[in-house]
């Protein structure tokens, strides 16, 4: 993983953090991109609204 | 002697609950028995239930063990495709540039603790649930519904780990445009 990953990178590492454990520099080079780059720290929030939603999920 | 109550309050349950096990199983025979094998559990043991959580809560927990169950017997008969085919490579390809920017930026989605309050809400994600490629939604619902790992989902359905986690991925992906597209949107908190 390059140090600093582009936004397509930075989406596939969004996703597989709720599935594995990211490397410490898969870690740092997506929190570096979040920082500056607001699709990318929207997409992140919004994959882990879905976990959120599946786990809530059926509610009545 | 079963409690008529609960056979009733069960009885209306059932609907909701076979949808459920259907989105997961994708096969109407299976999840009728899941369905059948879950109520069965609650009314042989009604005591079991203390009333802590709600009673569809409660159920709803079973009906999962039952659906894992399931899904541990039938993983020899029913393979999952391993190899993707090139439209599924699009899902992912689709939203970036060639040099890996986003065509269309992702927008906020507003306030989630509002959201996930709203009946409304879980009706449109159910929607979505049910669009999703069967084999994708199988898969998703196994690690972000039933909760099992990625280890264990692997072992099941005889995937390798990084083909799981891209699967994963595409599913999320897929979700997340619907939702955009079918909730935020039209709410106005996009």
């Amino acid at each position: 993983m390059k140090l600093n990953p582009n936004c397509k990178e930075v989406h596939k590492l969004a996703s597989e953090q709720l599935d594995r454990e990211l490397s410490l520099t898969e870690n740092t080079g997506m929190r570096v991109h979040l920082l500056f780059c607001r699709a990318c720290s929207n997409f992140n929030r919004q994959m882990k609204f879905i976990r959120q939603a599946m786990h809530k999920f059926p509610i009545e | 002697m079963i409690n008529t109550t609960l056979f009733q309050q069960l009885e209306t349950m059932r609907p909701v609950l076979l949808r459920f096990a259907f989105l997961q199983l994708r096969n109407t025979e299976h999840a009728e028995d899941a369905v059948q094998d879950a109520l069965l559990a609650v009314l042989e043991k009604p005591n079991q239930f203390s009333g802590a959580s709600s009673l569809r809560t409660y159920v709803i927990g079973i009906l999962k063990f039952k659906i894992i169950d399931h899904l541990r017997a039938s993983a020899r008969t029913c393979q999952i495709d391993t190899l993707p085919d090139q439209s599924e490579d699009d899902v992912i390809n689709d939203l970036f540039t060639a040099n890996g920017h986003t065509i269309s930026a992702p927008n906020a989605w507003g306030d989630p603790e509002a959201t996930l309050h709203q009946q409304d809400f879980f009706n449109t994600m159910e929607i979505c649930l049910e669009k999703l490629p069967p084999q994708n939604a199988r898969v998703f619902m196994m690690r972000e519904w039933l909760d099992l790992d990625t280890d264990e989902i692997s072992k099941e359905l005889n995937l390798s780990t990084t083909n799981l986690w891209v699967i994963l991925y595409r599913a999320r992906l897929r979700l997340r445009e619907c939702l955009d597209i079918n909730w935020f949107a039209k709410t106005g908190s996009a």
